[in-house]
């Protein structure tokens, strides 16, 4: 009896002690997330998986995340920049302030950029692993990251799910509940700060940088409409950190990698896996659309005014499309620079496997918002600093004439020309407070319905629909 | 007669009571079921921007309302619309009671209301900076006797500027042969341009060394990290830079002569004539909201505890004055 007691514990024992070697084993023939990370090369690793995440799949799966590849559609085109050629489809939904829940390209690109934060989330999981020397350094990247996402989400969607960690499929108490943006802003500033405080130069500009994390910063104060000499200083910071205007406009597209760029998203030409198509898409029937990011009637207008006082942007900014003559196309991302033969489609190589850069922050961007932190919300300036800032872009332009005096309208027009179809425009009228009465108008004009709620998108309805309730959808929609 | 009567009235009758029952086996139409999504109204103004045509008046509404069809607005001004965003441009300044029905097409409808108030904004002006002890009156310190230096020393960068008076006016003195300056640290608008005034006498030209008198305005954006500029208005209380009444933002004269700090530097000359010559000269704040005015005599030997001294004559100031320019 004693026997049985003691081969009893015995057994208690031995259960113990074996479980979790014995029903959890590291598997030893395939890699998990939970132990993966065991060095610095792997975080590294997971770093690049950042930037992969922000380029987005080249590919026509409606499956794929194309996050970069796809953003003209909910920004450019929802303004009154661009426009689909044809007019039909999902595409024809941003023309016409018409966007429906269930557009797949808003689904796709909610999808995408939130995976892109949970990339980010997983390089900061996991710092462990890097050198007491790096950490720093590794944190801000993944920081800056996450912040340009959310910063890029939350004026594009509103309040939004916040998730600052690696979340599971049960954490739908995160996942589907909407935070008001000032929370969403508390943490892009505090990541940007991180990245100005511990990113230098050094990176190239395809990666996270202490000047970009500083302009991508200022941005985000002139959007709040607060913290102007903040701005201003960082702004100032990197008008002394080496960036230039390139001396030919043209070539800020065309020579990659110039000393212009202070954060553009990487592509290789030619690669499956790390080129883009939009250059192609934005053709005449060299992408898988017929076309897409046409030139609208209004900006053409703008733009060829300005050319007609001296502006050498209009010509390297659009050109009439040669099939379609009516029809205008935009060329600051020809594929790999090539123009398509006489037809403006016809390439020795393929257009679909494109590698130009997509550039997120320029100088000129800098110095033109350099004159928007010295204007402080206010109507004018006429500061000297505001003055050199915005001659310089107005003189690599061609536009010569002196200016004595920068109005907020002005100040609008020169970023709409300077940073035509660069995914600015419906930023910048939103920030300047003049979306309501521009797009209204244009709406009115070309006979579509806008109405102040259009300036947000839909939640996809998918994600509505996993929510369970939990997500309510954006008024108007 | 009476029978037909009768009759009639118990038709009448059957019609009253069975019309009830007949409602019961009518198909649902409209209420005859509860709404499931009753209307709910929201809306938000934006004022309008500018001054030339009062478009400060005129305000934006959007409206952010749910499962409605029709709307129906009150400005309270006596304005209405039934627009889905429409503007209004209000009477003039005032509080309004803004109000916004949303209905669907079942007849629900759904108010909300919200206080609008119409302020003209104020037009952005530079005000002038706050200058204290700008006369250089004997006021008290917040150590030792009074002085025309008063609100003015910081010990970090030189010696106490003395007193000393001209036609009975108190004024301040930068001595022959020594370190003596003044300083004082005030808030500006950032980008904004601003004029300073002064009054300058350079004692009779005597000897090898001539004294000039540099006058710096020195950046906000130079001050030592972590401080926090603290405008005092009494005499009394200021730091005079030294550990028993507290520091300023510079600390040293090296930071005073880092070019990257300095936002205007003018030297002036012994004009040689002992009378008090205006000054004039303005600056712009740049990218900050706080600057200091520094000024001290030079030209003699690099000497010393500051490594610059006055040279041979003695230089006073009568006051100093600092306007914004109207632009």
């Amino acid at each position: 009896m004693k026997n049985i007691k003691y081969i009893k514990f015995l057994f208690l024992f031995t259960i113990f002690f074996t479980c979790e070697d014995f029903l959890e084993p590291a598997p030893t023939s395939v890699v998990s997330s939970a132990d993966f990370f065991t060095n610095e090369d792997q975080l590294l690793a997971a770093i690049a998986n950042m930037y992969d995440g922000l380029q987005g799949a080249n590919d026509t799966s409606s499956n794929s995340n194309h996050a970069t590849q796809i953003e003209f559609y909910v920004t450019e085109m929802r303004s009154d920049n661009t426009r689909s050629k044809s007019g039909e489809g999902e595409a024809a939904q941003f023309d016409d302030f018409n966007v429906q829940p269930t557009n797949g390209l808003v689904a796709d690109h909610y999808r995408s950029f939130f995976n892109v934060i949970f990339r980010a989330n997983t390089v900061l999981a996991n710092l462990g692993v890097a050198s007491d020397e790096n950490r720093p350094k590794f944190e801000a990247e993944a920081k800056f990251i996450r912040a340009y996402v959310y910063f890029n989400l939350v004026r594009l969607y509103g309040d939004l799910p916040l998730v600052d960690r690696v979340i599971g499929i049960d954490d739908t108490d995160i996942s589907y509940t909407r935070r008001p943006t000032a929370d969403i802003y508390d943490l892009i500033v505090s990541d940007l700060l991180a990245g100005v405080e511990n990113l230098d130069n050094s990176n190239g500009r395809n990666r996270a940088s202490k000047a970009a994390a500083q302009a991508l910063l200022a941005k985000v104060y002139l959007t709040r409409g607060q913290n102007y000499l903040d701005a201003q200083n960082l702004l100032e910071d990197v008008m002394n950190s080496g960036y230039m205007l390139e001396p030919n406009y043209e070539d800020v597209f065309f020579n990659e990698d110039n000393s212009e760029v202070i954060f553009a998203i990487g592509y290789q030409s030619g690669q499956a896996a790390d080129s883009q198509n939009f250059s192609a898409e934005w053709l005449n029937g060299v992408g898988r659309t017929v076309g897409v990011n046409y030139v609208t009637d209004d900006a053409k207008a703008v733009m060829l005014e300005s050319e007609s006082a001296g502006d050498i942007r209009t010509g390297v900014s659009m050109r009439e499309d040669l099939i379609q003559p009516t029809q205008t196309q935009v060329t600051k991302y020809l594929p790999d620079g090539d123009p398509g033969g006489a037809d403006g489609k016809t390439f020795t190589f393929d257009a679909r496997l494109a590698g130009n850069d997509w550039i997120v922050l320029r100088y000129s961007d800098v110095l033109l918002m350099h004159v928007e932190a010295i204007m402080a919300g206010g109507q004018e300036t006429n500061a000297a600093s505001a003055l050199s800032s915005f001659q310089a872009v107005r003189d690599r332009a061609g536009l010569t004439d002196a200016v004595t005096n920068i109005t907020k309208d002005e100040l609008l027009l020169e970023r709409r020309i300077e940073l035509a179809f660069e995914n600015q425009r419906l930023y910048d009228l939103v920030r300047f407070g003049k979306a309501i009465e521009v797009l209204g108008a244009f709406a009115l004009a070309n006979g579509t319905n806008f109405s102040s709620n259009d300036l947000l998108l839909p939640f996809p309805q998918s994600e509505i629909g996993l929510s369970n309730g939990l997500l309510n959808q954006n008024p108007g929609y | 007669m009476k029978n037909i009567i009768y009759k009639m009235i118990a038709v009448l009758l059957i019609f009253t009571v069975s019309c009830d029952d007949l409602e019961k086996y009518q198909l649902p139409e409209a209420n005859s079921i509860p709404d499931e999504t009753p209307p709910v109204a929201s809306f938000s103004a934006i004022q309008g921007e500018g001054f030339e045509f009062e478009e400060w008046t005129l305000y934006q509404f959007t409206n952010g309302s749910t499962s409605a069809t029709m709307y129906s607005w009150n400005f309270g001004d006596g304005n209405t619309s039934t627009d889905f965003e429409p503007t209004n441009m209000f009477p003039g300044e005032g509080t309004y009671t803004v109000s916004l029905t949303a209905t669907d097409n079942l007849g629900v409808s759904s108010t909300s209301t919200q206080e609008v108030v119409v302020v003209e904004p104020e037009a952005p002006a530079v005000p002038d900076p706050v200058i204290v002890n700008g006369e250089f009156v004997k006021l008290p310190k917040s150590s030792g006797s009074d002085c025309a230096c008063s609100g003015w020393i910081n010990r970090d960068l030189g010696e106490q500027g003395e007193s000393s008076t001209a036609s009975g006016l108190d004024v301040v003195k930068f001595d022959n042969n020594e370190p003596d300056h003044i300083y004082q640290e005030f808030e500006v608008v950032p980008n904004a341009d601003y004029l300073v005034e002064t009054s300058i006498r350079h004692s009779t030209t005597d000897g090898t060394m001539p004294s000039s008198l540099e006058i710096r305005v020195l950046a906000g954006s130079g001050y030592e990290a972590g401080y926090t500029p603290v405008y005092y208005t009494d005499t009394a209380v200021m730091p005079q830079g030294n550990s028993s009444t507290g520091y300023w933002g510079y600390r040293s004269i090296a930071q005073v002569e880092n070019a990257d700090n300095n936002l205007k530097i003018q030297v002036l000359d012994n004009p040689g004539n002992d009378d008090y010559n205006n000054v004039v000269f303005s600056f712009n704040s740049g990218a900050n909201d706080s600057v200091v005015l520094f000024m001290r005599g030079i030209g003699g030997d690099s000497s010393g505890n500051y490594g610059y001294n006055s040279g041979n004559e003695e230089i006073r100031s009568a006051y100093v004055i600092i306007t914004a320019v109207e632009n």
